[in-house]
């Protein structure tokens, strides 16, 4: 690289185990693979400490040990709410430790060369960003999940907040720019996650399973996939359905399969710690979920030519599912449809084959390369400048990135697919944060507004 | 180095804004942009603010000087193009703003696509309203800036020639360059003709939903700009003229599809914009402006009027015959604003015309056809017709106003009862008003009204929080009301400046005086104002304490409060919260029963014939009926509420009995000691519940709602096993099913012979219907049908074209439509020898009973009429049937199924040939689907949970909860 930029990739940590956190780390083992200093800066420590195969090419920073003041900045909207000297207290204390970390996040930015960029991956980063000293930097900030999700729940006032005044507000897909852009944040652009698998061994599509991987939790519908799994296992005996994946649902769902008799044909097999082994076994990959962000299980199944069926449910999965290529989209919650799809795929391996390819040419939209030209054609964008004549031009040209150095992915660190790439991880992270002193404040006192059902 | 991006802002005596707008040009997060300043030999110092900015910002602000003034903005930015640099041109007006990254999405999406233009959304911004209000920031033809598009040339969406702003984009210089494109200096409307010019050119033209522009409008300034003198007739022939070279262009590329675009571009925007303000203007005025448009709409090619919005074709086509009121009263026409309807209506021929005249050549005969639009058929109130103000005069202490209401297509009869009152409204609370009587007449196609008062006794403002006062004239026709909104029109004097003496309460110190006016929209309203030197004095002085920085912060302070109070009271929640935790404390009031159908729409369904089963029984029950706009239609012997109200709330929360078919507001708790009767409002064919794929997708949310409603149920009554595998367990029913039957579908079981009040109920209805004829009436009512976006399609077509059930079917049936209640239905006035709407009858039990024949889809109303064994046909045209329901229709079907007008009507021209054949099928459905309904399930319902009819009233265990 001509000249190496600085890169800094703020999210609220850096070593849970969520799906935003190996993106944070694949990137910069991207960005630093080529050349650039990258720093990836955690506001806290994580509730887990996962490595994510870290490889010494870029920095890691902390800026809190440990993040004990509320989570969320105090909003009160009543009177009684104003007069709460707890809460104030609390606040002042949060403001506080804050200025602390963004006086260490100053610091980091003040040794930064110019044409350096910070990425910040999540909105509750940003707080700390807004408050630091980024003179001479560009801010770009991300949000990891859809337009829908994001306009339903408390990040959408803190995304408005927080994310005017930064220099570019990136999101996944183009759909959910447009509707971020109809929305009134005139900074908004998209640029879609990398993919950040390369297989080594393709699944050979002869074998008789349906492989579903996620989180056992209502958004992700696995209650819908089996209902369409009763639907289509007996026409199709001999299949089988893995689901991969636990979470809060798994008892409940084990006991629906026994009652409807399917524990013949469905299998749990708990989270898996190896994306391929599960892929590899499979013919058909599905995704029944009711919301989701940019879906990175159905990148992977992609990338290892399985044909997928999914609910139409996200910009994200219209996006990697483009026009039908690699998969096939069904209506949301349009059991029967999905079922049918299911159907068809099972019944017909030429047809597997040919979706699979699909899938596997459409994924290298993708791939690293495609997806860093699109980082590099925004900080040069960024950084333009009109200079008076004399100045020295530092241009940043567009160079080709050798493919073999772009992917520096090892396999075995892939980690457990658990939440793999949803948006909710920005409300872990939350949630990690969450240790909060009194139980009267806080966005969870606001949503604990509704009263209970009863009579 | 090469600017990216040169912005070109333009300035004539500006010297105030220019600097901010500059800013916004040197505020790009673009680093790369130029700002060039051409100032039009401005005479109030924008040179000089222009040289100042150049020489604070060098290399990056130029200012370039017009030796003379040009008089408009084609130079000026001309000028601009050619002494910037940039790789691409934007251009900037000195009175807008850009937005702080609009060149770097413009540029950004320039380079991907590689487009010549690149054009982003202008927000259009009132600065005449309030900072927070509502349609202060208006977007320029939005939808065309939904979402990103490229587009390889023009005609792959001749809709972008509705954006003909010059300034939301970004030009490629070397397109400009290669195409010679500039604007023309000696005509107005500059914009037009350049971006029909640059589309038309450019082989890549990208948008982007991003806000590029802001275009702050002020109402009429002491100087209005360029846009805002529309009013001049020059100005309105420089448009012409513009449009005229237009069109050369298109012909000279041969592009005639094209020239047509514009052609409805021209009518549905450009005409429509003028015509609006010609209200209020003189009649030489519009004369001669409508000949000026008359003679451009001649040269339009005719199919153009086909293609553009139905009332703005008529405007269009119209001005061209010279029929100027039609023509205006089209203009003003706005479907889906409450629009007043201003013009006369003809019927001919079974069709609704728009316009005096009859309409002539079939060109005028498909333009002027209005018999879509329902003016024939829709409640009165919706037509807000016409008031005019013959007459406004102050005589000796006392008004004299008259007027007249139109009288479209005759819709209020002679003999209609009629009764006016006058109200003056306070714009700001129109809940404070003034009533006076007004004496109304029929007078043919008009209802004229007169009233004459004393204002000073009669409207009482409170002074300086008041200064608008509306006037309405309320009509009641045979008890329905009808505003309408008296204003200026043919045949008025002149209403501005009538005074009015008024005595304010906070006496006439604060105004002494109501002076008339005409608003813009042609409305009379007064504005309050002080006459006396005295009062003139107090108003000069609280006015300047009002416009004080101290006084506004105060004002808007209390504004605040008081809205934030008022919303408070009366919001949905409060109610709620008070129901869930004072109302419901009170003590339950012995035999109160709050019935509802349909949330409150009708009188109607089981909630109605369980009631007048308690009647008729005599059970010590009292009644509620919750209705939700007008009371009319239901019961005299129950206490009705409106629901919502707070009345309503609080006889939910003392009822000892709910007895409803759909549901209760959600939220509120039901007590234990209130029986919740959930009679539901039809069996299932169509998935219901969690089985719905809408539901079974939706947040976790949506579930819960609907299981916190279902919850209070006590009793859920089904017709049948079926009901009990489908719909208990789709919506997860988990009270006491009580296998009685539907109360509505006992007359149809037992007949009306027993039932003298329902017999003369049918008897009315069969008479009000017309149907003594001797023909047999076939009732068609289906479910409703699906549109974009999941809503119910509004209209309900009938499904046989009436001049064909005329002439094949027309001597032996009366075909009944009912249209699903959120629904209306759409009948040709023509229609009417064959067929009726029956949309407006509230309780469908007595249109089952004099139906001899039932054409339907896959509505509940089926298994309902199937008790009457009476022919069933299923009419299911383009695969209706592929939607899913609980089980396969075609096998089970009580009838016969047609997929085709032809089909239809074959079936029923054999209606009675066919009968042998499907009698049994349809016997077995009726069995299975109404396996309960014996004839008895008022009887039940009330057996099983109301007190008998005797004066002791026993309170055993009927109001535990059941499980």
């Amino acid at each position: 690289m001509a000249a190496p930029r600085d890169v800094f990739i703020v999210c609220n940590n850096t070593d849970g185990m969520g799906g935003l956190q190996r993106w944070a780390h694949h990137m910069a083992r991207l960005m630093a693979g080529r050349g650039d200093r990258v720093t990836l800066v955690g506001i806290t420590r994580g509730p887990e400490s996962y490595h994510h195969g870290r490889d010494g090419s870029y920095a890691v920073e902390v800026l809190h040990e440990e993040w004990r003041p509320p989570a969320m900045a105090w909003r009160p909207k009543r009177l009684r709410q104003r007069i709460d000297v707890r809460a104030r207290g609390r606040d002042l204390w949060r403001a506080m430790a804050q200025r602390r970390g963004a006086a260490r996040l100053s610091e980091l930015f003040a040794a930064a060369g110019p044409g350096s960029v910070v990425i910040v991956g999540q909105v509750w980063a940003m707080e700390w960003v807004r408050l630091a000293d980024t003179s001479g930097l560009r801010v770009v900030g991300m949000s990891h999940e859809s337009f829908a999700a994001t306009r339903a729940s408390s990040r959408y006032r803190r995304v408005k907040e927080h994310y005017a005044d930064v220099d570019r507000m990136l999101v996944l897909t183009a759909e959910d720019a447009d509707a971020w852009a109809r929305d009134g944040m005139t900074n908004v652009d998209y640029i879609p996650n990398a993919l950040h698998v390369t297989p080594s061994v393709h699944p050979t599509l002869d074998l008789p399973v349906v492989a579903c991987v996620g989180r056992l939790s209502y958004e992700k519908g696995v209650d819908m996939m089996l209902e369409a799994w009763e639907r289509v296992a007996a026409r199709r005996p001999g299949w089988r359905l893995h689901v991969y994946g636990g979470g809060p649902d798994e008892n409940q769902l084990r006991e629906w399969v026994d009652a409807a008799g399917l524990s013949g044909s469905v299998e749990f097999r708990g989270v898996v710690a190896d994306v391929e082994e599960a892929l590899v076994e499979a013919s058909v990959f599905a995704l029944p979920s009711r919301a989701e962000g940019f879906p990175m299980s159905v990148l992977e199944a992609m990338a290892y030519g399985l044909p997928t069926v999914a609910f139409d449910c996200a910009p994200g999965v219209r996006t990697l599912i483009e026009d039908g290529r690699g998969g096939v989209l069904v209506e949301p919650g349009d059991v029967a449809a999905f079922a049918a799809e299911l159907d068809r795929l099972m019944g017909d391996p030429e047809l597997r084959r040919a979706v699979g390819a699909e899938a596997r040419a459409s994924v290298l939209r993708f791939h690293p390369d495609a997806v860093l030209a699109r980082w590099d054609r925004l900080f040069d964008l960024l950084h333009r400048t009109l200079r008076p004549a004399g100045e020295p031009v530092r241009d940043m040209p567009k160079r080709p990135v050798p493919a073999t150095a772009a992917c520096t992915t090892d396999g075995t660190a892939e980690g457990a697919m658990e939440g793999a790439a949803d948006g909710a991880a920005e409300g872990e992270a939350g949630r990690t944060a969450a240790r909060v002193p009194g139980p009267a404040d806080g966005p969870a006192a606001e949503r604990a507004a509704e009263p209970a059902p009863g009579g | 180095m090469r600017p990216d991006v040169s912005v070109v802002v333009i300035a004539y005596n500006d010297a105030r804004r220019l600097p901010r707008a500059a800013a916004s040009s040197l505020g790009q997060s673009l680093g790369s942009v130029e700002t060039v300043i051409v100032d039009d030999a401005s005479t109030d110092g924008t040179a000089e603010a222009a040289d100042r900015l150049a020489a604070a910002h060098p290399g990056r602000v130029r200012a370039v000087h017009l030796p003379s003034n040009s008089g408009g903005c084609g130079r000026p930015r001309n000028t601009g193009i050619e002494a910037s640099t940039g790789r691409y041109v934007m251009f900037l007006d000195s009175d807008d703003l850009l937005d702080r990254h609009a060149c770097l999405n413009l540029l950004g999406t320039a380079e991907d696509t590689g487009a010549d233009i690149v054009s982003g959304r202008c927000d259009r911004v009132l600065l005449d309203r309030p900072r927070d209000a509502k349609g202060r920031v208006r977007p320029w033809y939005p939808r065309l800036y939904e979402r990103r598009a490229v587009y390889g040339s023009l005609s792959e969406n001749p809709d972008l020639l509705y954006d003909t702003l010059s300034t939301n984009k970004a030009y490629r210089r070397g397109f400009l360059e290669e195409q010679g494109l500039r604007f023309v200096e000696e005509l107005y409307y500059e914009d037009l003709l350049f971006t029909a010019e640059a589309y038309l050119a450019a082989g890549c033209t990208a948008l982007i939903p991003h806000r590029v522009y802001t275009w702050l409008v002020r109402e009429p300034a002491a100087a209005p700009s360029i846009s805002n003198r529309r009013a001049e007739l020059a100005n309105f022939a420089d448009r012409l003229e513009i449009h005229r070279r237009i069109d050369m262009l298109f012909a000279l590329r041969g592009a005639h599809d094209l020239r047509r675009a514009k052609d409805v571009k021209f009518i549905n925007h450009d005409l429509l914009l003028y015509m609006r303000e010609l209200r209020g203007r003189d009649r030489d005025y519009q004369a001669a402006f409508l000949d000026l448009a008359a003679g451009y709409v001649a040269e339009l090619d005719p199919r153009a009027f086909e293609e553009a919005n139905p009332l703005s074709a008529i405007a269009a086509y119209l001005a061209r015959e010279g029929d100027h009121a039609g023509a205006l009263a089209a203009a003003e026409y706005v479907p889906g604003s409450r629009p007043e309807l201003r013009a006369r209506l003809v019927e001919r021929d079974g069709r609704v015309f728009w316009g005096a005249g009859r309409p002539r050549r079939t060109l005028g005969r498909r333009i002027l056809d209005v018999t879509g639009l329902g003016f024939h058929q829709r409640p009165l109130k919706e037509l807000c017709p016409g008031n005019t103000v013959t007459r406004l005069e102050m005589r000796a202490g006392r008004v004299r106003m008259a007027g007249d209401v139109l009288n479209p297509l005759n819709r209020i009869p002679a003999d209609a009862e009629l009764s006016g009152t006058l109200e003056f409204c306070d714009r700001r609370r129109p809940s404070r008003r003034a009533r006076v009587r007004a004496a109304v007449r029929h007078e043919g196609d008009r209802l004229a009204w007169r009233a004459e008062f004393d204002p000073a006794s009669r409207i009482r403002p409170i002074g300086f929080i008041d200064p608008v006062w509306d006037v309405r004239l309320r009509l009641r026709v045979d008890g329905e009301d009808v505003v309408t909104r008296p204003g200026a029109g043919r045949g008025s004097p002149p209403l501005d400046g009538v005074l009015l003496p008024v005595r304010p309460r906070l006496t006439r110190l604060a105004a002494d005086r109501l002076r008339s006016r005409v608003s813009g929209r042609g409305q009379l309203a007064f504005v309050l104002e002080a006459g006396s030197p005295g009062a003139r004095l107090t108003g000069a002085v609280v006015r300047r304490a009002a416009v004080s920085p101290a006084g506004r912060a105060a004002r808007r302070r209390a504004g605040r409060l008081v809205r934030r109070v008022r919303r408070t009271l009366t919001s949905r929640g409060t109610k709620i919260v008070v129901f869930n935790r004072v109302l419901s404390r009170l003590p339950v009031r012995t035999g109160l029963v709050v019935f509802e159908s349909h949330m409150g729409k009708q009188y109607s369904d089981n909630p109605k014939y369980i009631h007048r089963e308690l009647r008729r029984s005599g059970r010590p029950v009292r009644a509620v009926w919750s209705y939700a706009s007008s009371p009319k239609g239901f019961p005299g012997d129950a206490r009705l509420v409106r629901r919502g109200s707070w009345a309503y709330f609080l006889a939910l929360a003392r009822a000892e009995f709910w007895v409803d078919n759909q549901g209760y507001p959600d939220r509120l708790r039901k007590r234990r000691e209130t029986t919740y009767i959930q009679t539901w409002h039809g069996s299932a064919f169509k998935l219901m519940g969690v089985d719905q794929p809408r539901l079974k997708s939706a947040p976790a949310a949506e579930r819960a709602r609907l299981r916190r409603m279902v919850e209070r149920f006590d009793c859920f009554l089904v017709r049948s096993g079926h009901d009990v595998e489908t719909l208990c367990r789709g919506l997860g029913v988990r009270s006491e099913l009580l296998p009685a039957g539907y109360p509505r579908n006992d007359p149809l079981v037992n007949g009306v012979d027993g039932d003298p009040e329902l017999a003369a109920e049918v008897a009315d209805l069969r008479d009000s219907l017309g149907l003594d004829d001797g023909r047999r009436a076939v009732l068609y009512a289906p479910t409703f049908a699906t549109g974009p976006g999941g809503r119910p399609v509004g209209v309900l077509e009938p499904p046989i074209d009436p001049e064909v059930f005329a002439r094949e079917l027309g001597e032996r049936f009366v075909l009944l439509i009912r249209p699903h209640y959120l629904c209306r239905a759409d009948l040709p006035p023509g229609a009417r020898a064959v067929m009726r709407d029956a949309g407006a009858v509230s309780d469908v039990t007595p249109l089952l009973l004099l139906a001899d024949a039932l054409i339907t889809d896959h509505s509940s109303i089926m298994f309902d009429f199937a008790l009457l064994d009476r022919p069933i046909i299923l009419h299911l045209p383009d695969g209706k049937d592929l939607t899913p329901g609980y089980f396969d229709l075609a096998p089970h079907a009580p009838g016969p199924i047609t997929r085709t007008e032809e089909e239809l009507v074959a079936a029923l021209a054999g209606l009675d040939e066919a009968e042998p054949l499907h009698a049994g099928r349809r016997r077995a459905f009726a069995a299975r689907f109404g396996e309960h309904d014996r004839g008895t399930a008022a009887r039940t319902v009330a057996d099983r949970y109301f007190p008998p009819a005797r004066p002791q009233r026993h309170r055993g265990n009927r109001n535990g909860r059941t499980a």
